[in-house]
Formats: C-alpha cells, structure tokens, sequence
C-alpha cells in the first residue's frame, strides 16, 4: 500500500471514484461529452426559471378577481385610530358597499394587523397588502428603494412623546446625556424624531461618538424596561406613552414640544402603485371610508374611543382604560392632511441619518388628486 | 484500493499542472458578480428593494462606499460595526478558550464526569446559539454581557470536549515518558499532554471559532448595540436590503478569512508535528 499524505481526503478519494467511473465508461462518455454541462445547464435553466417567475408575480394582478378583497395594513395604536374605527364601524366596508351596486363582484376589506411597523413594510414590499396605514419613516425608506407605493392622505399627526422612567432622574432633554433611551424601531418616525431631537440639544448617540444609549424596543418591551430599570426614556407612539405615563412614567417632551409644535405626520394612508393603477375606484371608495372614519373621530371622540379600544382588545388582547385613551388621543391629531413641509425635512433628516442613500421623489410619491377628488364629491 | 489511490495522486498532479485553485475562487466569484449583474443591472429583473444591483443608486458599491469611506452619522456604520463585532468575538472567543481549556482538562481526569458532563455539554451544544438570546437578555440586560455569554456559551463547549478527547487519545508512550522525566500533575497538563494533543485541537478551535462567530452575530440581531448582527436588523428595518447584502458578504468575506488562516496554521502545526508529508 502506497504511502498516505495528506492529499488522500475524503474529497480526493471521492473525486478518484468518480474518475474511476467514468474511465469505465470512457467512450460513452467521450461519445456523449456535451453529459458533462448538464449541471451547468440545469443551475442555468433553474436561474432562468427563477426570474422569470419573479417577473411574471410583478406582472400579474394580485388579487384573485372571483372574489374581491382590499388588504389593509395597519398597527394597533392609537395613531392608526383611522384605521381602527374605520373597521370597527365598518366604514370601508360601506364605502366599497356603494360601489359594489355599480360593479357585480363584492368587495370587502380584509384586515392585516401587525405589532411592528417593520413587518408591515416586509409585507407590503412582497405584495401580500395592498393599502397601509405606515408612518411617514418607513413610507419614504420604501420610496427611496424604488418600492412602489403611493401616499394618499395623513391619518395622524403628532401623538408620540419622550417619557422617561420614575426615578431616573431625567426633567429635560439636556438629561438625557449619558442615558439610555429607547425608540419603537431603527428607522422609524419616533426615532428620527428623537434623533433630531438629540442634535437639537447638542447631544450625540454613541455610534456617533456620544454617549446617548441608544436601543430598538417593541412598545411592549418598553413597560417591562422601565419597570427593571433598564431603560431611562423613550419616545413612544400613543396609546404607550399614556400607559408608561399611569405606571408613574414622566413626560419630558409633550406631543407638541418633541418637533415642530406638533405640526408633523406620524401615520399616513398608501396605497400600492399595481393596485392604483389597476383599481383606482376601489382605492377612492377605500380612502372615501378614511376620510369618514377621521371625521367620526374628530366630532364623535367618546364612540370613537369605545371602537378604538375594542379594536387593540380583539388583536393585542390588552384592555386599555377610556381615561388612558383619552388622554392618547388628546395628544393625537386625527386627520387626513399632512404638512408636506414637515415630510420633507422627515426625508431631510433620515438621509442625513443613512437610512436612505438617495432623495425621495415626492412628485411620484405623493398624489394628493385622489383625496382631493373624495372630498369634492362627498 | 491500491488504484484509488494512485489514481486520486495522478489526479492530483494533473490539478497541480493548472491554475492555482484560488485564481479558479476569483473566476468563480467574477462569474457570480456578473450573472447578478446582467441579471439585476442590466435586465432589471429585480427592484432594488428585492435585490440590490451591484452599481448605482441603492446598490451593493454604494452601502460599501458609505459603510466605509462616509463620516458619521450618514456613513461608517459598517466599518464601526465591523470593528465592534470583531472586539466582541475577541474578547469572547478569548474567553471561550480560556474556559474550555480548564473545562475539558478536568473532564479528562475522570471518565464518570466525561460521561455526565459531556452530555450535558452536547445537549446544550445542540441548541442554537440564538434560543440562549432571549435567556441571557433577562439575566444581563441589553448590554454587552448578554451577546458575551451566548458566545461564550457557544465556543466554549467543542473546545472542552476537544480537549478532553484529544488528551485521552495522547499516546500512552508520552505519557509514561512524561511520568518517567517527573513530570507529573498539572506540569504533566501542561508541558506533555496538552503540547502532545494540540494537532487534534486545531481543528477543534476552527469549529469552536465558527460555532462562536454564528452566535455573536445571532446575538446582535437581537440585543441591541452596535455590530453586523444589528446591521442586518436596521437594513431590515429602513428596507435598505442592500445593507443586508453588503452584510451578509461582509460576515462571509470574514468567516473564509479567519477560517484560512487558522486552516493554514493547523497545516503549520501538522506539519511541525510530523503529519503532514508534502505541501
């Protein structure tokens, strides 16, 4: 028996079976040389298939056409409230109603919660949803990637405030020096919010080289945090802030104070550009029950509050207090406008951030015609 | 048998006529950049928000370009999250070695604890790194200690159980000649058995390294500070897919990179001890 060296692995002892082999088999081989691409071709012929897979999904309509359905994206908070009291009152659905006596196929609005905003965007990126309630963050990250959505209207404006934790210590932005302090996501509306506020105080985080902690939380988590002293502030979307607020939690920057007087979007109504360009009709008669649902909210806010309520019991099963949501939507701004200023320095702040690499362009992103439209013929 | 191996010898020379194998890794990588390329560059295939183009807006080169060479806070995120992830495995595969050495040396000492241990260890080792997360974000907090202990956790074990194997399977030989020359206890540890069992622990370190590498950037998906893990979770969060890509190569590129070089010292040491004939 030959020697041993290292060149005897596994590997090379397989490859020596397989030259073995096919010198058995040598003239079928050489007969039939072109049996040597067929790996190659196979890795080709699956690439292929992929993309042309891919384009045809991008091509294709992405609702069945039997039975008609709008998928809405929204959160349960208090911010989305438009969105809640539009389902719970059935607002869209009625909407869709009266355009269904001029069409034949029925069409109803099947809703689509999520917990994070992140998995929203996920969702709407892969197609499965075809209008959203996002905040204005996410909206222009997806824009500036080419993602093809449509602003329609606002839905929110303002209703996220800086709370910082009993005990920390914490009475003015300058504190914040040296604290953690956590938003609901990377990325998102309250985080550039906070950031612009930190630069506004003269205070950096540490990847920037300061010494503000900080960290990502679910609004959820942010209860619990606070309660073990891991966390000093945050800056939270309402119903939270309230929440954290009755467990003893202080408001250092109130609703108005955090930016701009109050005056900046915090949840917007898209639409996906497919599902515009396909169904414009049924993205009117959806924004028609929006438009409704914020005007429910603005002249009926005790009847609102009961629907908002039962909508975050039935998808979060958390119970949340009338006072508690009072106070929420105090702070919370219910409309169908959006200060486009306001947007603007948004998508400002979050390139400067390097969230997004490119301008968003707002031409292609806003289309302001179909609110407007809505509202003419109400 | 005889004929496998001549023929597998042959089959070497004749490999070692051609191109080095690495030039072929180049070639290979050049084919894949320009098959993404026609395909998400050229044709379009693909939006950005699906798959990054290698060029352009919202590409591959442009993450790079600014994870790399922009200031803060607009750019140097990767950079700054390379250096930290690279300070964290450090410090925490440092550790891991550290504790599976004392670890697996008292394991070789009795065969009822290799028995009971051990299968504690093995167990454990069979639970992704990432199911300890939530775990040690309860006991340590958001903070460094909790991605620490996962990695830890994560490295520690192949190199106690290594350890603990490869000096039982220190040849008997040795270790009476240790015994004869007086050396005995700990300085029989540490000047006879474990030099004697460091060609079997080599390897064992390139697994440790890998397990501890998966670990830390599962931790920092999730705990938040700083790091290529976190970088996949903000390019998740701000659509930015292309940061995930760029990502996602950067802890590829880094994983071949150490893994060659404690591939090439593995083959030093074989060498030095007399197992590796050629190369």
């Amino acid at each position: 028996m030959p020697h041993l060296d290292s060149s005897f692995t596994p590997f090379t002892q397989f490859r020596a079976i397989i030259k073995l082999e096919m010198q058995k088999n040598h003239h079928w081989i050489k007969k039939h040389h072109w049996i040597r691409f067929f790996p190659l071709s196979g890795g080709v012929a699956l690439l292929l298939w992929l993309a042309s897979s891919s384009y045809s999904q991008g091509q294709s309509t992405q609702i069945p056409a039997a039975k008609m359905v709008v998928r809405l994206g929204f959160l349960p908070n208090v911010t989305h409230g438009a969105a809640l009291v539009g389902l719970e009152r059935g607002f869209f659905n009625k909407a869709l109603a009266n355009l269904n006596s001029a069409s034949n196929p029925a069409v109803t609005v099947v809703p689509r919660e999520f917990a994070v905003g992140t998995a929203l965007t996920e969702a709407f990126a892969a197609g499965e949803i075809d209008m959203a309630y996002v905040g204005p963050g996410p909206a222009i990250n997806g824009s500036s990637r080419g993602m093809p959505l449509v602003v329609l209207a606002g839905a929110s404006n303002a209703g996220a405030v800086l709370m910082a934790r009993k005990g920390s210590g914490i009475l003015s932005y300058k504190d914040l020096a040296g604290r953690r302090v956590a938003v609901p996501a990377v990325g998102n509306t309250q985080e550039i919010t906070l950031r612009k506020l930190l630069w506004d105080n003269q205070l950096k985080t540490q990847a920037e080289g300061g010494d503000v902690l900080l960290t990502a939380l679910p609004p959820a988590e942010i209860t619990t945090a606070f309660s073990v002293d891991q966390l000093d502030a945050a800056l939270v979307p309402e119903p939270w802030g309230a929440l954290l607020e009755q467990q003893g939690a202080t408001v250092i920057g109130s609703e108005k104070t955090i930016w701009r007087g109050g005056d900046y979007p915090t949840t917007l109504l898209i639409v996906h550009q497919d599902f515009l360009n396909q169904y414009p009709d049924l993205v009117r008669a959806m924004l028609r029950g929006h438009v409704e649902a914020v005007q429910f909210i603005q002249n009926n806010p005790a009847k609102a509050r009961t629907s908002i309520g039962k909508e975050i019991l039935s998808i979060t099963k958390k119970k949340i207090s009338d006072p508690i949501l009072k106070r929420a939507l105090e702070r919370t701004q219910i409309s169908y406008d959006y200060n486009l200023v306001a947007l603007k320095e948004y998508a400002e702040i979050n390139k400067k951030l390097g969230y997004a690499r490119v301008d968003v362009d707002f031409n292609q992103m806003l289309q302001p015609s179909f609110l407007r439209d809505v509202l003419a013929n109400r | 048998m005889e004929g496998l191996i001549e023929n597998a010898n042959t089959y070497e020379k004749q490999a070692k006529k051609g191109l080095p194998i690495w030039v072929w890794n180049i070639i290979s990588l050049g084919v894949f950049a320009l098959i993404w390329f026609v395909i998400v560059d050229l044709i379009k295939i693909y939006k950005p928000f699906q798959i990054p183009p290698l060029f352009g807006e919202n590409s591959i080169t442009q993450e790079i370009d600014f994870g790399f060479f922009k200031a803060a806070p607009e750019g140097g995120a990767l950079l700054n999250a390379l250096i930290n992830s690279l300070k964290r495995i450090a410090v925490g595969f440092s550790a891991a070695i550290a504790i599976g050495f004392v670890v697996g040396m008292v394991l070789s000492t009795s065969s009822i604890l290799r028995g009971i241990i051990g299968a504690w260890l093995t167990g454990i080792q069979s639970v992704p790194s990432i199911a300890f997360v939530p775990l040690a974000l309860i006991w340590f907090g958001l903070n460094e200690k909790a991605v620490l202990f996962v990695v830890i956790l994560e490295g520690f074990i192949p190199v106690a159980l290594a350890i603990s194997s490869s000096i039982i399977n220190v040849s008997p030989t040795l270790r009476t000649a240790g015994r004869t020359l007086g050396a005995s206890g700990l300085a029989l540890y540490l000047k006879v058995l474990l030099p004697a069992s460091l060609p079997n622990l080599t390897s064992a370190l390139r697994t440790a390294w890998s397990f501890a590498w998966r670990a830390l950037i599962g931790a920092e998906l999730l705990a938040s500070s700083g790091g290529l893990g976190k970088m996949l979770e903000t390019g998740r969060n701000t659509s930015n897919i292309a940061m995930v890509m760029t990502t996602i190569l950067m802890i590829g590129f880094l994983g071949i990179v150490m893994d060659t070089a404690m591939r090439a010292w593995e083959t030093t040491i074989r060498r030095n001890y007399g197992l590796e004939v050629n190369s």
